[in-house]
């Protein structure tokens, strides 16, 4: 039997499905999020199951996550991304007691207790300095692909300081230093050095190690080391972080149905 | 529709409403249908749900008419005395008089929230210097301003020295409106240092005996004043009588809350509850109708829990509430993302509790001013919520926070830590503005992640 899990994020629409049994993974889609949310994750689910010759009906259910989770009508229920991610990192990274997402347009932080489950959580919504999208805003303004900002921050020599407060204040001063000579790589240095300052934040005094970080940010390479730096611990990115809410989601319909040999 | 308990819809309560008048319910005076309030401008009431009994009907009703009872009360000659920044205590002492109605005018920040854009008092606050990012109690100022909302007090007096600042730059600016006021100064409460003779105060503090003489001294320039502009001595008999009103309307309420909080299914939804609680501060403008409110609501929810009806479905996780919402939808939203209100602690805590009735009036009255939360350390406020957190048996905490209320943007983390620590607990902080419609979506994220978490562990 089939499980599906669906994470309709602010940035991206992320499905999974997995065997209800092995809970093994037996694909995943993404794609761009769009107005028309409720058909995108349609769209992302489909894209799965078709070339397998399966329909809607050969899921025996699915879970949706993720901001938009609501929309998704087709969905037999949804869960919040808080269990999901907690759920998705258990699966891949057991021994996580802490886990730090950093998606599109938000940020969390999650404790785990030793079972795995949920033992606190915090998030970051208002302000945009701790996500993903500010990252956006700087591969824009500098004109660098989003893929390519970790590979040019690691050439960076004099990492500049970026306020960590505000995504408006902090573009200000990226025009600032662009004017007065700064080079680009010390200016994305200093924008993931400032995301991981604003992440550390929230974690405040509650850091228990081993670290896991997911999140569609945590592809963006030396974000990892960033975080690391600032919380002065081993973060460990997760396989297919920008996947694991809706792998968790989808592990979670699998265990509803009962069938899974896994807890 | 049927008798059973269930959260209605104001379309709802009003077709109710006509029923039960059909089968001859009785009302008090400021009784009537729930959507007369939206005809006049609570705008809110449109999107919230209500407890659907007679009495929740009558909490909702004697709210929403103080307006008009405090210009009745003017318009019969009493005294009106705005006792600000006080929670309970001078109000106590105010209606220990005949002739005199105390009001809380800080309850002005509920405006915005129940007439949404349409009071404009956020907007003349604004005008007259304290714009957003001071804490919504500022729509006391605007209130003070257009004199729309209640008249114009004979007396206002109003606590300094431990108080936010906010309140302090606010409560500044009213004066300067040509509203005179009698301060009177509040220290931050201490913990008595070795050797230091002690007193102990309601809610399980304790405080220097210098600093309750202190205080009384304060209270008794309160006390003069009260008796002046009544004409009446406020003898320490006139305050022992009203000191057992106060008694009696808390015990009424500790009783409710007790069941409310405890038995399950849920009994009475949290709105209705957090109404129920604010009523304890200053009655309402009625000290003689309030209690009786509450008596009719915890009628009703003993009944309830008599014949094990809830409202909400059994097994709803159990939360306990830090401070105020601004927003009277994240009440409703709590409970619709599978929770449910289990103990509060609401800033005013001490109102809550017992005004000593063995003591002389004025030392009574002042240690209960010296037990406010707000006046002591965050230590003392958290130890405090943690015995409420295990009196009701919570399973999980929400500390909401309204932005720029300074008191809030302190205490909140620091509470959070120190419940989480000592009880393991999860906690949730959030933030909700006066409305926080946009932030629906993120508020019912983090509600039902708390719910999601609380009920994980209970596997």
């Amino acid at each position: 039997m089939i499980c599906a899990g669906i994470d309709a994020g602010s940035r991206a629409v992320k499905a999974v499905l997995v065997d209800s049994r092995s809970l093994a993974t037996l694909g995943s889609s993404v794609l761009d999020q769009g107005v028309h949310q409720d058909r995108t994750a349609l769209a992302a689910i489909e894209q799965l199951l078709a070339p397998r010759g399966l329909g809607r009906r050969d899921v025996a259910r699915i879970v949706a996550t993720g901001y938009a989770r609501n929309i998704v009508e087709f969905a037999d229920t949804t869960i919040t991304e808080i269990t999901c991610h907690a759920c998705g990192v258990r699966h891949q990274m057991p021994s996580a007691r802490t886990v730090i997402e950093i998606g599109g347009q938000d940020s969390k932080l999650l404790r785990l207790a030793d079972d795995g489950r949920v033992r606190d959580f915090a998030m970051n919504d208002r302000c945009a300095a701790g996500t993903g999208r500010f990252l956006e805003m700087v591969a824009g303004k500098l004109e660098v692909p989003l893929g390519r900002l970790g590979e040019i921050a690691a050439l960076a020599t004099n990492p500049a300081a970026i306020s960590s407060m505000c995504v408006v204040f902090a573009e200000t001063e990226i025009i600032g230093l662009l004017a007065s000579g700064a080079h680009p790589q010390d200016i994305i240095a200093g924008v993931l050095g400032a995301i991981a300052s604003r992440v550390a934040a929230m974690v405040g005094r509650r850091l228990e190690a081993p670290v896991a970080f997911t999140g569609g940010v945590a592809m963006v390479p030396g974000m990892d080391s960033a975080l690391a730096g600032v919380l002065g611990r081993s973060v460990t990115v997760v396989n297919y972080p920008q996947m694991t809410g809706a792998l968790g989601a989808a592990i979670l319909a699998a265990r509803s149905c009962g069938q899974s040999e896994k807890g | 529709m049927t008798d059973a308990p269930a959260r209605i819809t104001l379309d709802q309560w009003d077709v109710r409403y006509a029923r039960l008048r059909a089968g001859g319910l009785a009302e008090p005076s400021y009784g009537g249908p729930l959507g007369r309030h939206l005809a006049d401008g609570d705008r809110r009431l449109a999107k919230l749900r209500y407890d659907n009994s007679p009495a929740a009907l009558r909490l909702w009703n004697f709210l929403l008419t103080e307006e008009d009872r405090l210009f009745a009360a003017r318009q019969a000659g009493r005294k009106i005395v705005g006792v600000m920044k006080d929670l309970g205590t001078a109000a106590a002492m105010a209606m220990s008089l005949p002739n005199v109605t105390a009001f809380y005018p800080d309850g002005a920040w509920w405006i915005p929230c129940l007439m949404e854009h349409g009071s404009g008092v956020l907007e003349v606050a604004a005008s007259l210097g304290l714009d957003d990012s001071f804490c919504p109690v500022r729509a006391m100022l605007g209130a003070f301003a257009t004199g729309e909302h209640f008249p114009r007090p004979d007396l206002l007096v109003c606590s300094a020295g431990a108080v936010c600042d906010d309140f302090s730059a606010i409560a500044q600016l009213v004066e300067h409106l040509g509203n005179a006021i009698l301060w009177w100064e509040m220290p931050a409460r201490r913990r008595p240092a070795d050797g230091e003779p002690a007193v102990p105060l309601p809610a399980g503090f304790t405080a220097p005996a210098s600093q309750v003489a202190f205080v009384r001294g304060e209270l008794d320039r309160v006390r003069k004043a009260l008796g002046e502009l009544a004409g009446l001595e406020l003898d320490d008999q006139a305050l022992a009588a009203g000191i057992a009103r106060a008694n009696h309307a808390r015990g009424v309420l500790d009783e409710l809350r007790l069941l409310a909080y405890s038995a399950e299914p849920c009994p009475m939804p949290a709105l209705e509850m957090l109404i129920a609680e604010m009523l304890i501060i200053h009655y309402c403008s009625d000290r003689d109708e309030a209690p009786a409110v509450l008596e009719g609501l915890l009628a009703e929810t003993r009944r309830r829990v008599d014949a094990r009806l809830g409202v909400l479905p059994a097994g709803a996780a159990r939360i306990f509430w830090v401070n105020p919402v601004a927003d009277l939808r994240v009440m409703n939203l709590l409970e619709d993302c599978g929770g449910r209100l289990c103990g509060t602690e609401l800033l005013f805590c001490h109102s809550l509790e017992p005004i000593p009735a063995n003591l002389p009036p004025m030392e009574a009255l002042a240690r209960t001013a010296l037990a406010d939360p707000m006046v002591g350390a965050v230590r003392d406020r958290a130890e405090r919520i943690c015995a409420e957190i295990i009196r009701f048996g919570a399973e999980a905490v929400v500390v909401s926070r309204i932005p720029g209320a300074s008191h809030c943007a302190l205490e909140g983390g620091l509470i959070g830590g120190i419940i989480g620590g000592r009880l393991g607990l999860p906690v949730l902080e959030i933030e909700a503005p006066e409305l926080s419609d946009s932030m629906m979506p993120t508020l019912r994220t983090r509600l039902e992640a708390i719910v999601e978490t609380v009920k994980e562990r209970r596997r």
